[in-house]
């Protein structure tokens, strides 16, 4: 009987044995997916709130509005600026706004923003401006790029009386040689332009401008370079310190720059330590399943030292007692390996909810604490490839305790086995 | 084969344990020479060095001093790895608890020693077969050890010991889980294997034992007197 077919018929010796043995490392192979599983999602999830908050940083030419025919406010940043941004380290995007202003009949005046069509309708704003929803028509596409076309705010359209009803012939005649007190006049040519859509942004003068495609704007206003405002998004919040400071740099005394540092600050803080209680988590998990497995191995392998010596008095060379014990063990810790990860499938997304639930509970307030395991809903992530990993080194883990438990047994002599039982 | 040469020769063994901080002589200067082939007996009161005389020779425990030779192969010169073939080819074992690996039948305990002697598979099977007929147990050589009774067993162990053919078979209170009766066959196999081999037996049982070819009496962890 060769040693591994010996091992195998020794995981038939008892039932009870077998199940305890496998139930032992299942669990333990179990919790260890678990965690692992909210580590994966607290990872996915960090990651994703890491690239979806405001990671936007303004930059504008330094004292002025950026508009490019107020009094006073019309400086605006120099071209070359915008390509060496594009290519500085950690910025996802970079969307370039030129700014304007244009008297109205029977109201003061309205705002006018090229933007590359595609890119956010960004309100200009002297405080809380709201987020522009478009309420009739459509916004900008790409291909309007250089065509006359406009999505105008709902306040605005109601000045120049456009609804929507009138949307796709409705047209708007910009004429910027009026002047207002605080506007003066450029000698541009009257421009027409088509409206496509109406937007809403539940602040009054947020409703009183006008988009339309950058290269529109500087044909209508004659501006051939330049950028009235640069808004630049870092990859992730944990950049945008970085990036602020690059910024800086470059530009100097040229420009001011708003950064939301404090608040990628606040979050790279909290977020990190989520991640790091879930890391501690999955690794303590990942030592318990070590110690578990180890130890389950090395009892099963000290419960039959007086095995070990009998096989040795009657012949059986030390290769042939470490190859059967091996072969059990690894057997005993793929049972248990599959049991656990059958127990993860089945149970392990609840699971996962309640055992996160339970570690970020004390984190929270009062009030919180007997609500969140409810109404949590968090998807452990765990793919595969993770999962055949973990068992693969589960059942190393088990292959050392068997070796380190036989190899203390098999070096002693058959009498001293027999008595290390 | 020389008759006149013993099978083992032990000159002056000594074998210390340290019990705690006490010092325990289990054997204290033993000479004996045994001879090829018969039943030699040792009797003698618990903790008298019976099983650690009957080990040393077996080259299942090293003695603290003194020398041990059996089968011509000085065993003190002998490193572990070496002693492991020098057991299986020279010498088998019958002990108390039988020892049997309980998973595996009657006949694939008897195979066992004959696998690590590296021996054909249906060499193995044929020999064990014929062992056990020899001890009587044919009829049984699939049950598994829990379905044997005690005295079943022992002679399982016993076919197991004599399947590599050994020179030398040590027994170490083999009738000491069994009732008297069972006891007694035992025995028997035991002193019929004895004539064409050296059977060395540790018993209490000094009735069993005054049948042997050779009674040896052991006493604090000396031969008190040998007797045929």
């Amino acid at each position: 009987m060769n040693p591994l077919y010996f091992g195998l018929r020794n995981l038939s010796r008892g039932r009870g044995r077998f199940a305890v043995v496998t139930l032992l490392v299942g669990i333990a192979f179990f919790l260890l997916l678990v965690t692992q599983g909210i580590r994966g999602a607290v990872e996915s999830y960090t990651g994703q709130l890491k690239q979806t908050v405001d990671n936007s940083l303004q930059v504008r030419a330094r004292g002025s509005m950026g508009h490019v025919n107020m009094k006073g406010n019309d400086q605006i940043l120099p071209q070359p600026f915008l390509e060496k941004v594009r290519v500085l380290p950690h910025v996802a995007k970079v969307e370039p706004y030129l700014l304007g202003m244009s008297p109205t009949t029977g109201h003061n005046f309205a705002m006018h923003v090229g933007l590359v069509p595609g890119d956010a309708m960004r309100l200009e704003s002297h405080g809380e401006a709201g987020n522009p929803r478009i309420i009739a028509g459509r916004g900008l596409r790409a291909e309007d790029a250089g065509k006359d076309v406009g999505v105008i705010g709902q306040r605005y359209a109601s000045i120049v009386g456009i609804t929507p009803e009138t949307l796709g012939r409705a047209t708007l005649t910009i004429d910027l040689t009026r002047t207002h007190p605080v506007i003066f006049a450029l000698d541009r040519p009257k421009r027409t332009i088509r409206i496509v859509g109406i937007y809403a942004s539940g602040y009054v003068f947020g409703d009183t401008q006008l988009f339309m495609p950058l290269d529109t704007f500087r044909d209508i206003y004659g501006v051939k370079e330049g950028i009235s405002w640069l808004f630049i998004r870092a990859t992730s919040s944990d950049h945008v310190a970085e990036l602020e400071r690059k910024l800086r740099e470059m530009f100097r005394e040229a420009a001011d720059i708003i950064a939301p540092t404090a608040a990628a600050e606040f979050e790279r803080e909290t977020t990190a330590a989520v991640l790091t209680l879930s890391h501690v988590g999955s690794a303590l998990a990942a030592a318990l399943a070590a110690v578990v497995t180890f130890f389950v191995m090395l009892l099963v392998v000290r419960q039959r030292a007086r095995e070990i010596g009998t096989l040795k008095a009657i012949g059986a060379g030390n290769g042939y007692v470490v190859a059967a014990f091996l072969t059990e063990g690894v057997m005993l810790s793929l049972a248990g390996v599959i049991v656990g990860a059958a127990l993860f499938v089945a149970v392990g997304a609840s699971a996962a909810e309640q055992v996160f639930a339970i570690g970020l509970t004390p984190f929270l307030a009062p009030q919180y604490q007997d609500t969140l395991a409810p109404t949590l809903t968090f998807a452990a992530r765990l793919d595969g490839p993770a999962i055949a990993a973990l068992a693969i080194a589960g059942v190393a883990v088990a292959i050392i305790g068997s070796i380190f438990g036989v190899l203390r047994i098999v070096r002693l002599s058959p009498l001293e086995a027999m008595r290390h039982e | 084969m020389n008759s006149a040469v013993p099978l083992i020769t032990l000159k002056g063994i000594s074998k210390v344990y340290m019990r705690g901080k006490s010092r325990v002589a289990a054997l204290d200067g033993v000479d004996l020479e045994v001879p090829e082939r018969g039943m030699t007996a040792i009797v003698g009161p618990s903790g008298s060095g019976k099983s650690s005389l009957l080990h040393v020779m077996g080259a299942m425990d090293r003695p603290t001093s003194g020398t041990v030779r059996v089968a011509g192969q000085d065993l003190n010169s002998l490193q572990e790895h070496a002693l492991t073939p020098f057991r299986r080819d020279t010498i088998g074992f019958v002990f108390q608890s039988f020892n049997l690996v309980p998973n595996l039948s009657a006949v694939e305990n008897v195979m066992l020693p004959l696998e690590f002697a590296g021996i054909r598979a249906e060499e193995r099977r044929e020999r064990a077969q014929h062992l056990l007929s020899r001890v009587g147990l044919a009829e049984r050589a699939t049950h598994r050890p829990g379905e044997l009774s005690g005295g079943e067993q022992q002679r399982v162990a016993i076919a197991r010991a004599l399947a590599n053919n050994p020179r030398l078979i040590l027994a170490d209170e083999p009738t000491g889980n069994l009732d008297s009766k069972t006891g007694q066959t035992i025995f028997e196999i035991l002193k019929d294997i004895a004539k064409d081999r050296t059977v060395i037996v540790v018993t209490h049982a000094e009735a069993l034992a005054a049948t042997a070819d050779r009674v040896m009496k052991m006493r604090d962890g000396r031969i008190e007197n040998s007797a045929r």
